[in-house]
């Protein structure tokens, strides 16, 4: 009803906007059009859009403080059914809910995703991964037949008391009555110095992973690892509106063009109708979808079942787990979530509003001179090949799910407008990309010393690049999904102590740079070859994201 | 959150460019006449003035709790404990009012410490009123009770409470408290305000034999008066006797998170004070942009906020973790309190604790007068209708049936879903006000970015 009216409302006023344009364009022909056009599409190398400030579109905000990634859309706060859902899905995201685990990394979604942004690599090895995961399978990708695809550092009885040893992993510590997470990650990191040609020097801090604590003995032949950080959310729901056909026209996946860089579209099986789609989300675009991205990390991050997922976290093989799962107040087939909880939380994850670019001064109408000067070096290396700056979003369908309120879920959802035919400035293709590595697994001792099995003996996994090891769907082990730039230059504003890439190597966004290869080696060497000035414009553009 | 959508910043930089005519047909909507805009006028200075009173009130009644915690803390006895939780539940009344003042870039929302308007977020509102709680890096928490009794987030654990941990933290007072507020980005590391005063006097809401058994029962928390006696061999943190430092500083705590109370109330107080309130000069000056926000933090209380997230999340959930007043059993109070607010934005008129009255022309009167007579009725009808319900749960807590006694019956609850489907009602007949008016919520933000950046 009030969407409806709404709609009206909006309508009214478009018609109004539209006699005030044209009566100003009758009283001044030199006045330009202020709306961007398709047809500008093809960025100018050196000057910004109009409004190429307002990343979101319409769904844009202007923040810069440590609650930048938390806002909702003006048109969401003007609407007070959309509103609503935003306030309900916003408390549900922070809040623990009833039937986490049996298994989990944390129990609830802020947990990892900090104020919104980033997770963090913890300060020490004394400090359980609570904002990261590790995603596992063999060599071809499959899930290891008793951890499954993922390992849940905690079992559930780290949630229910103080303090979370109770549920931390132990040796073999799931085999028998008890449960206890899966395996404990260890972070070790050696220094690689380098400089850049003019001499200025540079230091990268490359992991190295080691595994202990398997709670269900040794896993699987061939295991590969994926560390992961929490990325930071905002703006999904846009990206979710951007039509297939534009990701697939940016593909290029045997380089016919010959510029070195092969973009992939990552085709996946949509988890709710059974459809073949693009997947866009999660750092190897595994989920099509913000609604199943929600309800996968809700069961494989939360082990909360959900409609989409309704099995919990749990394999055949996990007999423990799957016990103290049939004590859960919910059971198969009622999910832990119902579909009301679900469509409120993916609402707020859809239209979680983008920060504006900081580099314009709405004043003064002006950018500032770096920003610019760092926007044009930025296309001209190449990051905007695969870093596509800007999109137009298509239709943003309601929930599937339906409209969720106060009184339960209307039947149908409306199309969410804020989302709907937005120029955007995400600075990414949604495809997959080679970036360069490889990596190795191997078991060690503490010592450093080769064994091959027992409590003492470590899975340890050391790799160049960025490479992770572990396919995932259409993506191989070097490949990764472009990810969206934008808020970049605010993430450690909202979480000073978050850093950067998938696993949170890269202290700066210049490190992050630096870690670039396979396809992006051709403009990483061009970064490095600018000069200091050029180097800090490129940053400051960046920055301004 | 200070936001200029697309359109709006378009239209005024045409506007801008071209000074004729087309600004016309906005202005001349109001009819001209000059007895609604006196009226429009009155509403906004008698919103107000409420504004400021309702605050003022905080204010007072924070004070009062200020003397009762000292004197608790001077001699802590059952009868002063009595008395610093009455004092409490006193100060919610006019704060509980206060809430419609919310979700309009008010001071509430976007008045930092320094005096400077900035975004949502910046003022002092998650501060005074932020909750669930993150009891357990407060104080001791019983293991079995509902909600997330470990810490709060692991990520982000201390090593210990504040109160306990003498090492890590060795003084309490309102710095470090509000320093570990949201401690590591994490919204849930609340440590200060109406509810880190509320679990120090009640402590957890356990049953009355302190157990934390699935059934809930309907007494408050707690917390034994033995948990502030700052004697050696005394001084508890529950059942458990401890170090009489603990109590020591159980009572450090509970004076600072007081005395930021009434630190955060009076920047507000100052921002709405009729003569030398930066807000209230601002707000009175803007007459239809202020009409909009009243109307829409009305909306926005009722629906969002009151119905969806204090309300249908505990519902649904079963969780005492999302029941607003948890510690006191003080939910259907805030439920009431709330409600009340938006009644009385509507027929603008306030009851002070001193049992003055602040009135003035209404709502339903400038409906009236632009002949919108039928609008009139069905929005104090259903306003009215909302404080029914809202009444009935009142009177059940008050006669031993607390809202979390209430909503562990189902879902279905009747008397909680009435009053979710009042305020649901309401928010629609609101929403087609602010169309007779013929004023804009979208208005509202660009008049707000104006205020702000002035």
């Amino acid at each position: 009803m009030w969407l409806k009216s709404t709609n009206l409302r909006e309508k009214a006023i478009r018609l109004v906007l539209f006699s005030i344009c044209a009566l100003v364009i009758g009283c001044s022909p030199a006045t330009q059009t202020d709306t961007p056009k398709p047809d500008e599409a093809e960025l100018n190398n050196t000057t910004p859009h109009k409004h190429e400030y307002m990343s979101g579109g319409a769904a844009t905000v202007f923040a810069s403080t440590r609650d930048a990634f938390s806002h909702r859309p003006p048109s969401v706060a003007n609407n007070f059914k959309l509103d609503g859902a935003f306030t309900s899905g916003d408390h549900l995201f922070r809040t623990p809910l009833q039937g986490v685990g049996p298994i989990l990394n944390n129990n609830t979604c802020q947990g990892c995703h900090l104020n919104d942004g980033r997770g963090i690599v913890p300060v020490n090895n004394e400090q359980p991964f609570t904002s990261m995961l590790v995603k596992i399978g063999d060599e071809s990708g499959a899930p290891d037949p008793v951890y499954g695809d993922q390992i849940q550092t905690f079992s559930v009885a780290s949630f229910a008391e103080s303090g979370f040893t109770p549920g931390m992993p132990k040796y073999h510590g799931s085999l028998a009555d008890e449960l206890v997470g899966e395996a404990y990650t260890l972070v070790f990191y050696e220094t690689i110095a380098g400089q850049y040609p003019d001499g200025e020097p540079w230091e990268l801090r490359k992991p190295v992973y080691k595994f202990k604590e398997m709670s269900f003995g040794d896993f699987v032949q061939g295991v590969q690892f994926s560390v992961r950080v929490a990325p930071q959310i905002f703006g999904s729901g846009l990206l979710d509106a951007i039509p297939q056909q534009d990701i697939i026209a940016l593909a290029d996946p045997d380089d016919t063009n010959g510029d070195g860089i092969s973009g992939k579209v990552s085709w996946v099986v949509d988890a709710i109708d059974g459809e073949r789609k693009i997947g866009k989300f999660a750092y190897k675009a595994q989920n099509p979808s913000v609604l199943q991205q929600v309800a996968a990390a809700f069961r494989g991050d939360s082990g909360l079942t959900s409609r989409v997922f309704p099995e919990e976290p749990c394999t055949p093989k996990q007999a423990s787990c799957l016990e103290i799962a049939q004590q859960e107040n919910h059971v198969p087939p009622t999910p832990d979530l119902s579909d009301t909880v679900l469509a409120f939380v993916e609402f707020y994850n859809r239209t979680l509003a983008v920060p504006a670019n900081r580099g314009f001064d709405r004043e003064t109408q002006r950018w500032d001179s770096s920003v610019v000067a760092g926007r044009t070096h930025f296309q001209e290396i190449g990051c905007a090949n695969c870093h596509t700056p800007m999109h137009t979003t298509g239709l943003a369908k309601g929930s599937v799910l339906g409209f969720p309120g106060p009184l339960g879920l209307s039947a149908a959802a409306e199309p969410i407008e804020v989302l709907s035919g937005q120029t955007i400035y995400p600075y990414t293709d949604l495809l997959l990309h080679d970036m360069g590595g490889s990596c190795a697994v191997s078991r060690e001792l503490e010592s450093g010393g080769r064994c091959e099995a027992g409590a003492d003996c470590y899975y340890v996994q050391r790799c160049n690049g960025l490479a992770d090891g572990l396919k995932q769907g259409d993506a191989g082990g070097t490949e990764w999904k472009t990810p969206p730039l934008w808020g970049i230059g605010l993430v450690q504003t909202v979480n000073p102590a978050a850093t950067f890439l998938h696993d949170g190597r890269a202290r700066s966004i210049e490190e992050a740079i630096l870690w670039h290869g396979g396809e992006a080696t051709g403009s990483l060497s061009a970064f490095k070859s600018l000069s200091k000035t050029e180097r800090q414009q490129v940053l400051a553009f960046l920055n301004n994201l | 959150m200070k936001n200029q959508n697309l359109l709006g910043l378009s239209v005024s930089l045409l506007l801008v460019s071209c000074s004729q005519a087309p600004v016309e047909s906005d202005t001349t909507a109001q009819s001209g006449s000059n007895e609604i805009a006196q009226l429009q006028q009155q509403i906004v200075k008698t919103n107000a003035d409420i504004a400021f009173a309702v605050y003022e009130d905080a204010l007072i009644s924070a004070n009062a709790l200020l003397e009762k915690v000292e004197a608790f803390i001077a001699q802590p006895d059952e009868a002063n404990l009595q008395a610093a939780k009455a004092a409490w539940l006193a100060s919610r009344e006019p704060y509980g009012q206060s809430e419609v003042y919310r979700f309009r870039n008010g001071p509430i929302d976007v008045l930092a410490s320094d005096g400077t308007y900035g975004e949502e977020g910046d003022g002092p509102e998650g501060r005074l009123n932020a909750w669930p709680l993150g009891e357990a890096i407060i104080d001791y928490v019983a293991v079995e009770i509902d909600g997330s009794a470990g810490p709060e987030n692991p990520a982000t654990q201390l090593q210990g409470s504040l109160i306990a941990n003498v090492d890590a933290y060795p003084e309490i007072n309102k710095e470090v408290i509000s320093q570990y507020f949201e401690h590591g980005e994490d919204e849930r590391n609340v440590t200060t305000g109406y509810h880190a005063i509320e679990f120090l006097l009640w402590g957890q809401d356990l049953n009355a034999d302190g157990s934390a058994a699935a059934i809930r029962d309907n007494t408050p928390g707690q917390r034994p008066v033995s948990d502030y006696l700052v004697k050696a061999g005394e001084c508890t943190s529950g059942e458990v006797n401890v170090s009489e430092v603990v109590c020591q500083r159980r009572g450090d705590y509970l004076l600072a998170a007081t005395q930021l109370l009434i630190d955060d109330l009076t920047l507000v107080v100052d921002a709405w004070h009729p003569e030398t309130g930066s807000h209230y000069q601002t707000f009175t000056a803007n007459t239809n942009s202020s009409l909009s926000k009243i109307l829409e933090s009305m909306g926005r209380l009722s629906f969002g906020e009151l119905a969806g997230e204090r309300i249908n999340i505990a519902l649904s959930t079963d969780s005492q973790e999302d029941e607003h007043s948890c510690f006191s059993d003080n939910t259907h109070r805030d439920i009431y309190l709330n409600a009340l607010g938006v009644q009385n934005s509507y027929l603008n008129q306030y009851t002070r604790i001193s049992g003055e009255q602040v009135t003035g022309p209404s709502f339903a009167d400038l409906l009236n007068a632009v002949e919108k007579n039928d609008l009139a009725t069905s929005l104090t009808d259903a306003l009215s209708k909302t404080m029914q319900a809202a009444a009935v749960v009142d009177e059940k807590a008050k006669a031993g049936i607390p809202f979390d006694v209430l909503i562990q019956e189902g879902v279905n609850q009747p008397d909680i879903k009435a009053v979710i489907t009042g305020l649901v009602a309401q928010t629609d007949i609101i929403e087609q006000a602010i169309q007779a008016l013929s004023l804009s919520t979208g208005e509202l933000r660009q008049d707000t970015e104006e205020d702000l950046s002035q």
